[in-house]
């Protein structure tokens, strides 16, 4: 296992510290979250908070020697992670982040980095994310790209009365087609989000959207308390896009997309303890 | 967590949505721990599942084929289908069946050893 990690020996066992994230010290967390699985008899399975100064840790036990990676672990990443931002700040750290032990959660992240750490906490007290996802009603959006192209309108034509093996080419023609038409209404259908819902935000960024018939993907920073005008302006632009564009809004989340970049360490040492667990 | 889908109006809200919205965020983006701690890292293998489609594929192109042919443009003013339709039965048999089940997870189970380089480089916020 890790070459440098010292060795932390609980019945045999390894156990790590899991962190999900950062918050301040004093702050509770809401109760009967559930960890990732820990994977270990002797591992403690719940959350806690790993306090140093002004800041904490939320952390779990996770046994060291097994994948990270399951369903549950995701979503319980996530969903911990979620739970805090509903009401309090919190720095949310990418999946997979494991120390060997807390104290060294203390010694090794929050106390080096402490003024980062403060200083991001501050100026994301009041913020949270949304991010806004929508698919294509496929058929929807294909009719119209048919009838706005002429193009693809004939080929699609020619295509029909072809058996699957000689029109392979055509087919693929045709796909790719109305894939770059569908490329650009994507592109429409993102600015308009941005013009619709922007203003309600702090900052936004749009996305990659996922799956073939994925519309738009934009993450908002919201202030907590206009949340309620951005919602209602959320359901509008539902109500304008019904029957052609399916909306869906997650949150309020940890600001993932919007973590401040000021005086973020560098990393630029290759950490000798990364990586190698397999 | 699952939202349905829902026809006409409304927009779903949830918390946090499914596995895909979920690793789109905590696998690409959150502080990434190994700029901030060098010793007491603990390396543990990642396994995830990939949720995001390579959206410009020959496969996903013959879809949008498929799926552009089935269409019935009739109701629109469109040319029918059906006039070219001569003895192609089957095609329409088989049209309908499959229809919008379009899973987001495709299934592409991916082993991520070592993530530690993409996570350095991409750790910046792309605009």
């Amino acid at each position: 296992m890790s070459a440098e990690a010292p060795e932390q020996d609980s019945g045999g066992e390894r156990i790590g510290s899991y962190v999900y994230g950062i918050l301040r010290s004093g702050q509770r967390i809401p109760e009967d979250l559930e960890a990732v699985d820990t994977g270990s008899e002797s591992g403690e399975s719940g959350l806690g908070l790993v306090s140093s100064g002004p800041l904490a840790a939320v952390i779990s036990d996770v046994a060291v020697d097994r994948p990270l990676g399951t369903r549950q672990h995701l979503l319980a990443h996530e969903r911990v992670l979620n739970a805090i931002a509903a009401d309090a700040a919190v720095l949310p750290m990418r999946f997979g982040a494991v120390l060997t032990d807390d104290d060294a959660v203390r010694a090794e992240l929050l106390d080096p980095h402490r003024e980062y750490f403060s200083r991001a906490l501050e100026d994301m007290a009041e913020l949270v994310q949304f991010s806004l996802r929508g698919d294509y009603e496929q058929d929807v959006v294909l009719t119209r790209i048919v009838e706005e192209n002429p193009s693809i309108r004939d080929l699609r034509e020619r295509i029909s009365g072809m058996d699957e093996d000689a029109s392979y080419y055509d087919r693929v023609k045709l796909g790719e087609a109305v894939s770059q038409a569908m490329d650009a209404i994507r592109a429409a259908d993102a600015q308009a989000v941005v013009d619709a819902l922007g203003r309600y935000a702090v900052a936004t960024v749009v996305k990659e959207v996922s799956g073939e018939t994925g519309a738009v993907h934009v993450a908002f920073l919201i202030r907590r308390d206009h949340r309620t005008d951005f919602e209602r302006a959320v359901d509008d632009l539902g109500d304008e896009w019904s029957g052609r564009v399916d909306l869906r809004l997650f949150g309020p989340t940890a600001c993932f997309d919007f973590l401040p970049e000021y005086d973020v360490p560098d990393g630029d040492t290759q950490p000798g303890a990364a990586g190698d667990g397999g | 967590m699952t939202v349905s889908q829902r026809q006409g109006g409304g927009v779903q809200k949830a918390p946090q949505g499914g596995l895909a919205e979920v690793l789109d965020l905590i696998l690409d983006k959150g502080l990434v721990i190994d700029a901030f701690v060098k010793v007491s890292l603990v390396g543990i293998e990642l396994i995830t599942i990939d949720a995001r489609i390579v959206v410009a594929s020959v496969d996903t192109y013959l879809r949008f084929a498929e799926a552009t042919n089935r269409l019935d443009l009739h109701a629109k003013g469109g040319k029918d289908l059906g006039e070219f339709m001569g003895g192609l039965t089957e095609n329409t048999m088989k049209g309908g069946a499959k229809g919008k089940t379009k899973g987001v997870l495709d299934a592409g189970k991916e082993k991520w050893d070592e993530l530690r380089d993409e996570r350095r480089s991409s750790r910046k916020q792309e605009q």
